[in-house]
């Protein structure tokens, strides 16, 4: 017997860069950008992925902060839309990816950027001092992911409480939390601290917030 | 193992997450005040009595911060010397839920985002997979979803208007806003079956077609509407008090709401032409009449005009949608991207087939792909970032939440304002925590 089956009830496609999509829109068509970023630093760009009319520009990370420099002030991209991390957990690629989307608003251009992180050493420049923008958003990458932005004046978590230790985005993160993670209010009066709020899906005892009445009820 | 609660402890009870609250009052601390710099407001450092610094905390419960927003605010008498803005208090985690739900499944996770406009929700969702995976949508369902979206927009404009007037005071406009409400309740309620989280559209096209009621009561609404909306705005343009809390109260210029990364009416309130509807337009929104209604000012009076004049924009949208709605299919023929009809499933073998394998597996885009679409939602640019790896769950689903982008102004916003401006700016960036909070 096979350990599993390697069976799909749907095969994996694969991509066909070259079809046509419906909702490609014309604003992300930058290939003038990309040869503008090749000119300037001839090293930066490390690859180009074409998909549904969009180019996602991946950048090497010792120069990302010379480009993101250029791009603001010579090529005009002075509007950070979108900001944030990716787990790729892999074991032949860099770990993390971040993506940022700057816009262009004269010439009503997108433009998708990618840097790789290693997770051994998962640092990124912070791109707080050109795009103010960028602080609440590197805030929550390294909230989600645990990528440390270096240079960030207030690098504190955006959702959780900084009493939690964990990176709840990343891959190997379980869905359903890790009990005594985070402690949560009693659910009864007089209770105890909540440690696990999806003890029931655990297959425990089902959390309840009534008082159980006693077992040697007479009726 | 039980660990013992220092919750009841009356000394301990302000000290649930300890660390956060010592995390947030040293930022604030630490936080330079630099509003005598650069806005050139000198703050008195007069030895009044009523003067003195004080430590401030405001929310998350508090009802004027429109959900669960927290601010931490470093008062000098009355004036706001400096302000910590906390959300995470509506956090799901609705990003890492999504990687394990189908594209499909999602969908209703969405409605509970910007809860006060989900159809649009639905649409940034269902658009952005559509793209992912290449799927063609019906002409007729892409009007249907103009219509759906730009009532979404009144609605949550609706809730803006009267609740940012009764931030100001003023409760009649809030009832009168809500009977409006409750007549686009009754519109969705018609055309999805739901009133509140309405997760009618589908990836494809949309569930059901809309009824020849449904028509009747949006046009009705769309006519009645237009003389309501404008009847308000006689009422508040002109009307003293209103513009005194408002004028020159938070104001941002285009350059810095550029750099903050404000989106929707808050950055056309500030004088940039930017909205999606025209920056990239998607559905038949480069087909129909309409303008963006475009501010200079800044403050929250412009914001206010914006979004009152969006609202009657929308009405002109809806009167040209039902005249050109066409006849059609309101959802692609293609059993691989969009479920079946309700009549192929059970009156066919296949459909059945069809019906179960979409619910089981869903669409399952190319390996390795990745595609950003983004509406213009009420509150601004919704975008959604979706990385696939050729199975029917999204490897990485993120989203761009306009709330979320203006919140982080807002921090910059207050600073210099006195404490009875928080509410009017609040309310005037109009954010919704489930959906900063994600």
């Amino acid at each position: 017997m096979p350990d599993s089956l390697n069976f799909h009830f749907t095969p994996v496609d694969k991509a066909r860069p070259d079809e046509q999509n419906a909702h490609a829109k014309a604003s992300t068509d930058v290939t003038d950008v990309i040869k503008a970023i090749q000119e300037r630093f001839p090293e930066a760009v490390t690859e180009v992925v074409v998909y549904a009319g969009e180019h996602t520009v991946f950048i090497a990370g010792e120069v990302f902060l010379n480009v993101c420099t250029a791009l603001k002030e010579e090529l005009g991209f002075t509007y950070l839309v979108d900001l944030a991390g990716v787990d790729r957990f892999q074991e032949d690629a860099p770990r993390y990816e971040v993506y940022y989307c700057f816009v262009n608003l004269q010439a009503g251009k997108r433009l998708r950027i990618k840097v790789r992180v290693e997770e051994d050493d998962a640092v990124l420049p912070s791109i707080t001092g050109l795009f103010k923008a960028a602080d609440w958003n590197e805030r929550e990458c390294f909230d989600m992911l645990g990528i440390r932005f270096e240079g960030h004046p207030d690098l504190r978590r955006m959702f959780m409480p900084e009493d939690f230790t964990y990176h709840p985005q990343r891959k190997e993160f379980p869905l359903l939390g890790i009990p005594g993670s985070l402690p949560l209010p009693p659910r009864t009066p007089e209770g105890e601290l909540t440690m696990d709020p999806f003890a029931a899906a655990r297959s425990g005892s089902p959390a309840k917030s009534y008082q159980e009445p006693a077992e040697n009820d007479e009726n | 193992m039980p660990v013992k609660s220092s919750y009841h402890d009356q000394e301990n009870i302000f000290s649930f997450w300890p660390r956060h609250n010592e995390t947030i009052l040293k930022r604030l601390e630490s936080k330079d005040a630099w509003l005598s710099t650069r806005r050139g407001i000198e703050f008195s450092r007069a030895k009044d009595a009523l003067e003195h610094e004080m430590t401030l905390n405001i929310g998350p419960q508090h009802p004027a911060t429109h959900g669960v927003l927290r601010c931490m605010v470093k008062l000098d008498g009355e004036r706001i010397e400096k302000c910590v803005l906390d959300i995470g208090y509506l956090h799901r985690g609705v990003e890492k839920l999504a990687e394990s739900k189908t594209y499909q499944e999602f969908m209703p996770y969405t409605d509970r985002m910007d809860y006060l406009a989900p159809y649009a929700n639905n649409v940034a969702w269902c658009m952005a997979v559509e793209k992912l995976a290449n799927v063609e949508v019906p002409e007729r369902a892409q009007w249907i979803r103009m219509i759906m979206c730009e009532l979404a927009r009144i609605s949550s404009h609706l809730l803006w208007l009267g609740v940012g007037l009764m931030d100001a005071g003023a409760v009649s406009v809030f009832l009168w806003t809500f009977q409006g409400r409750e007549d686009l309740y009754s519109i969705f309620d018609e055309v999805s079956g739901a009133r509140f989280t309405v997760s009618h559209s589908r990836i494809g096209g949309l569930a059901t077609d809309l009824s020849s009621k449904a028509i009747d009561m949006i046009r009705d609404f769309a006519i009645r509407y237009e003389e309501v909306i404008k009847g308000w705005q006689k009422l508040l343009n002109r009307n003293r008090i209103w513009i005194d809390r408002n004028k020159d109260v938070g104001t941002v210029s285009a350059d810095e709401a550029i750099a903050l990364g404000l989106t929707g009416p808050n950055l056309r309130g500030s004088g940039v032409p930017y909205d999606i509807r025209t920056f990239e337009p998607y559905l038949k929104y480069d087909e129909v009449d309409f303008i963006i209604p475009l501010r200079e000012e800044g403050d929250c009076l412009a914001r206010y005009h914006i979004r009152v004049e969006e609202m009657l924009e929308s009405i002109k949208i809806i009167h040209q949608c039902l005249d050109r709605l066409p006849e059609g299919p309101i959802r692609a023929d293609d059993a691989k991207k969009t479920y079946p009809s309700k009549n192929e499933v059970y009156y066919s073998m296949e459909g059945m087939i069809h019906d179960f394998m979409y619910t089981e597996t869903g669409i399952a885009p190319p390996e390795g792909v990745a595609a950003y679409h983004a509406i213009e939602s009420p509150k601004g640019e919704l975008g959604f970032y979706l990385e696939s790896d050729g199975t029917g769950c999204p490897w990485r689903a993120r989203i761009n939440a306009p709330s979320f982008t203006n919140l982080q102004g807002l921090e910059s916003m207050m600073e210099g304002h006195p404490v009875a401006d928080i509410v009017v700016l609040i309310g005037s960036i109009d954010p919704v925590m489930g959906e900063a909070d994600k």
